[in-house]
C-alpha cells in the first residue's frame, strides 16, 4: 500500500539520521572510553576500564554528579511548578490574553547565548544594570556569582527564565484537551479550585507530565552552555557538573578517554534513571 | 494489514524497520569509516585557512588578503573565524574528519608541538629563520619550528598618572606600594561606604582571563609551577613562602576591587578603566585604541608599569602570545607559498588591523616604517615603545602558567586548563581559607593534573 511505503520511508530517514547523528557518535564516544590519547587526532592507546576507574577514583567526578542532579533537580522543580502555575492562568479568558500567551513564549524563543550573555551583564558586580538597581535600594555588593550557593542559584534562575516557556506551552496545550465535562461534573460534586486541579487536571494530565519531566530532566542535565557561559563550572568548581567536566577533560586537559568516559558515564546514569522513571511513572496507552 | 500492523504476507513493519535500520548502520558505519580522503577540486586549489582572530578589522584584512592572493595565483584561500579558544578543536576535528584545514591560528604553545609530535604540522623554519624574533615566543622541537607567532599580547599594569600626580603618588615597585597607591585612590565621594571608584580589578574567576591577567605578580616574585624535570615546585620550601606572601598580599589588594571579579573576563578591567570606575588595570596595548575611541577625555592621562615583585627587585609581564601554523595537508607546499608571501607582504597590514594590540614578536617590524607609519602606534609610541623595551631587557621575566617547566610542553597547558591557580585565589578570597591552605590545594590539584 501506497501509505505503508510512505511511513516507511519516513521511518527510514528518521533511523538513518538517528544512526548517523546520534548511534556512531554515542559508539564512537564508548569506543574512546577505552583508549589513552591527547587529542582526537593523537596515537590511541588501548588502557581498558582505566578512564572509568580512575574517574570513580576522582572526588572531582562525585562532586560533579551531585551538583548536576542539584543544577537539574532545582532547575526541574521551578520550572515544572512555574510552567504550570503560568499555563493556568494562560488558559483562562481575559483582556490581552493572545498577546500574554504569545509574550510568555518569548524566552524560549531567543538564543541561549544572548539571553545568558545579557543576564551576565546584568549582574556583573559593578557595572550590572541589576546591580546597580539594587544597590540604589540599599542592596549591595551582591555575590552574584562568588559563593557555591548563589552561583548555583543562578544558573538554576537563568534556566528556569529560559524554559519555563516549553513547561507553559506543553501545559497550556493539554489542558485544552481536557474535557469540560469532567470540569462540570466536579464542580457538581462541590470541588474548589485546588482539588480540581489535583483530582481533575493533574491525573488527566499526567502523560504529558510524565513526558515534560522526563525531557526536561534529560535535557539540564546535560545542559552544558548556560552553566559554562555564567560560570565555567566555577567559584571553586560548585557549579561543575558531568557535561563541563567532560568538556574540561576531553578538550582542556588533553585527555580525550577520561573526557569520553564521564561522558560515557553520564549517558549511563541517566538511561538508568529514564528506565526507573518510567516504572515509577508509566504511561497509560488509551 | 490486520489490526496489529502485519501485512497478511510479506514482512511485517517490525521486521523493516529492524532491515533498514540495520542497512542505515551499516551504510553510516561504511561511510564515516576511516580513509575516505577529503576530494580537493582538481582545476583549482583551494586552501582553507582557519582564523581565530575575531576583529572584524583583522577578518576584513584575512578577506582582501586572500582576495589579492588569489587574483595573483588562481589559489583560492577560504578563511574561516572562529573564537581562539576553539581553534585546537576545530582543528583536531578537520583533521580527524578528513578535512584538514592547510593553515590554522593556534593560541597554545602546548597544542602545537602536540600536533607537531603526531606528524600533523610541517616546520615553518624556512620563514622563521628570515628573522630575529623576540625572548620566549619560538618553540623548537627536533630542530625544527612548527608555527609562526604573530603577536605576543603582553599583559603589562595600566595606572592614572593624572591621579597620581594629584595625590602625589609614586610608581608602585612593591606589592605593598600597589596596595596603598590603590587604596589611596579609591573614592567615597557620599562618605557612605559606596565607593564610585575602586583600586584595581583583577579576574579571579575559574577560565582563562584569571590565569592570564592575574599571575605575573608571582612570575616577578621569581615563583616556578615546575623543576627543570617538571617535577611541581611550587609548594616547595622555596616557591611554597613566596606563593604565601602573594596570596596574603593579593588578599589586601582585593578589598580595593569592585565587586564581581569572579565574573569578568578579558574586557572588563578594560572598559572598568576607560570609565573611570578604577585606577590600575593590567591588558595589552589594547587600552590605548579602547581608550582613544571610548574615552578620548583619558589619552594621555595614564601610564604603563610591569607587574612587580614584594621587594621592589624583580618585574615581569605575562603573555599570551598567537601564532599560525601549517597543516600537514596535500597543499601543505601551497600553504607554505601563501604564508610566505602573506609574512612577506601583508603581515604588517595585519598587525594594523588591531595597531596596539597585536604586539609584534619580530624585532624588525620595530624599525619597519611601514608599520611605525599607523596613526595609533605613532600617537601611541609611548606604549609601544614600552612593550618593545619590555622585549629588550634581559631583567624582565616574560612568563605564563602554560609555559612554566624547562621546555614547553602539553604539561603547561594541562596545569593551565586545571585552573588550579584562579582556584587558589577563590579559596582565599571567597572561602576565607588560610594561604597555607590554598596553597597546598592547589598544588595537589597541579599534581594531579599532570598525573
Amino acid at each position: 500500500m501506497k501509505s505503508d511505503w510512505v511511513i516507511n520511508a519516513f521511518l527510514v530517514i528518521g533511523l538513518l539520521v538517528t544512526a548517523v547523528c546520534i548511534v556512531l557518535p554515542l559508539i564512537h564516544a564508548i569506543q574512546l572510553s577505552f583508549f589513552q590519547l591527547e587529542s582526537f587526532v593523537s596515537e590511541p592507546k588501548y588502557i581498558g576500564l582505566k578512564n572509568y576507574s580512575e574517574t570513580f577514583a576522582d572526588s572531582v567526578f562525585w562532586w560533579a554528579l551531585l551538583h548536576g542532579c542539584i543544577y537539574a533537580g532545582g532547575s526541574i522543580i521551578f520550572q515544572v511548578s512555574l510552567g504550570i502555575g503560568i499555563a493556568l492562568v494562560l488558559s483562562k479568558s481575559f483582556k490581552g490574553q493572545q498577546i500574554v500567551r504569545g509574550l510568555s513564549l518569548l524566552p524560549y524563543l531567543l538564543p541561549v547565548v544572548i539571553v545568558t550573555l545579557t543576564f551576565l551583564w546584568m549582574m556583573d558586580g559593578t557595572l550590572g544594570i541589576i546591580t546597580i538597581g539594587l544597590a540604589k535600594i540599599g542592596i549591595r555588593d551582591v555575590p552574584w556569582f562568588e559563593t557555591p550557593f548563589t552561583a548555583m542559584a543562578m544558573v538554576i534562575f537563568v534556566s528556569v527564565w529560559l524554559w519555563t516557556p516549553f513547561v507553559t506551552t506543553c501545559f497550556l496545550a493539554g489542558l485544552q484537551t481536557v474535557p469540560k465535562a469532567l470540569y462540570d461534573a466536579a464542580k457538581v460534586d462541590g470541588l474548589g479550585p485546588w482539588q480540581t486541579f489535583w483530582q481533575v487536571t493533574i491525573p488527566v494530565l499526567k502523560p504529558i507530565l510524565t513526558i515534560i519531566i522526563l525531557l526536561r530532566a534529560i535535557w539540564m542535565f546535560n545542559k552544558f552552555e548556560v552553566v559554562w557561559l555564567l560560570t565555567q563550572g566555577g567559584p571553586v568548581g560548585a557549579t561543575e557538573h558531568l557535561p563541563i567536566l567532560a568538556y574540561r577533560k576531553a578538550f582542556l586537559m588533553f585527555n580525550v578517554g577520561g573526557g569520553a568516559a564521564v561522558a560515557t558515564i553520564s549517558f549511563m546514569i541517566l538511561s538508568i534513571a529514564v528506565f526507573i522513571y518510567f516504572k515509577l511513572s508509566p504511561i497509560e496507552e488509551k | 494489514m490486520n489490526s496489529k500492523g502485519k501485512k497478511k504476507d510479506g514482512m511485517t513493519r517490525r521486521d523493516f524497520i529492524k532491515v533498514a535500520g540495520t542497512a542505515g548502520v551499516v551504510g553510516a558505519l561504511t561511510l564515516a569509516g576511516p580513509g575516505i580522503p577529503f576530494i580537493h577540486a582538481k582545476e583549482k586549489v583551494t586552501l582553507r585557512f582557519l582564523n581565530s582572530e575575531t576583529d572584524a578589522d583583522c577578518v576584513k584584512v584575512m578577506a582582501m588578503t586572500s582576495a589579492e592572493y588569489e587574483k595573483k595565483t588562481g589559489v583560492k584561500v577560504l578563511v574561516d573565524t572562529l573564537p581562539a579558544q576553539d581553534a585546537f578543536s576545530k582543528l583536531t576535528a578537520s583533521i580527524k574528519g578528513g578535512m584538514p584545514y592547510d593553515m590554522s591560528c593556534l593560541i597554545f604553545m602546548g597544542d602545537v608541538l602536540l600536533l607537531a609530535r603526531d606528524g600533523h604540522l610541517v616546520p615553518v623554519t624556512s620563514l622563521t629563520k628570515k628573522y630575529k624574533f623576540g625572548p620566549r615566543i619560538l618553540i623548537p622541537y627536533k630542530n625544527e619550528q612548527y608555527w609562526y607567532p604573530y603577536d605576543y599580547n603582553l599583559c603589562t599594569m595600566f595606572y592614572r598618572k593624572d591621579l597620581y600626580q594629584q595625590k602625589g603618588l609614586n610608581v608602585a615597585k612593591t606589592w605593598d606600594q600597589l596596595v596603598e597607591n590603590c587604596k589611596a585612590l579609591m573614592l567615597d565621594e557620599n562618605k557612605d561606604g559606596v565607593y564610585e571608584r575602586h583600586g584595581i580589578a583583577l579576574p579571579i574567576g575559574t577560565g582563562g582571563p584569571a590565569s592570564y591577567m592575574s599571575f605575573a605578580f608571582l612570575w616577578a616574585e621569581g615563583v616556578k609551577i615546575f623543576d627543570d624535570n617538571f617535577k611541581i615546585i611550587f609548594d616547595s620550601p622555596e616557591m611554597g613562602p613566596k606563593v604565601i606572601k602573594f596570596l596574603d598580599f593579593f588578599e589586601e589588594l582585593y578589598k580595593t576591587m569592585p565587586s564581581g571579579m569572579t565574573q569578568i573576563g578579558f574586557a572588563p578591567p578594560l572598559t572598568l578603566f576607560a570609565s573611570e570606575k578604577i585606577t590600575h588595570t593590567v591588558f595589552t596595548g589594547k587600552i590605548c585604541t579602547h581608550i582613544d575611541k571610548f574615552a578620548p577625555q583619558l589619552a594621555d592621562k595614564y601610564g604603563m608599569t610591569p607587574y612587580m615583585d614584594s621587594k621592589g627587585v624583580s618585574k615581569a609581564v605575562s603573555f599570551g602570545y598567537d601564532g599560525w601554523v601549517v597543516v600537514k595537508t596535500k597543499y601543505s607546499e601551497e600553504s607554505m607559498k601563501f604564508m610566505e608571501w602573506f609574512t612577506e607582504n601583508h603581515y604588517i597590514d595585519f598587525l594594523h588591523s588591531s595597531p596596539l594590540g597585536f604586539q609584534p614578536p619580530r624585532m624588525d617590524i620595530y624599525d619597519d616604517p611601514r608599520w611605525r607609519a599607523d596613526p595609533m602606534i605613532k600617537k601611541y609610541w609611548w606604549a609601544m615603545q614600552a612593550m618593545w623595551d619590555y622585549l629588550k631587557d634581559p631583567n624582565l621575566i616574560i612568563a605564563s602558567i602554560d609555559t612554566q617547566g624547562p621546555y614547553v610542553d602539553v604539561r603547561g597547558g594541562k596545569i593551565f586548563n586545571s585552573f588550579a591557580l584562579p582556584e587558589m585565589l577563590q579559596n582565599k578570597l571567597l572561602k576565607k581559607m588560610s594561604s597555607n591552605e590554598c596553597l597546598k590545594v592547589a598544588a595537589a590539584k597541579l599534581r594531579k593534573s599532570i598525573a
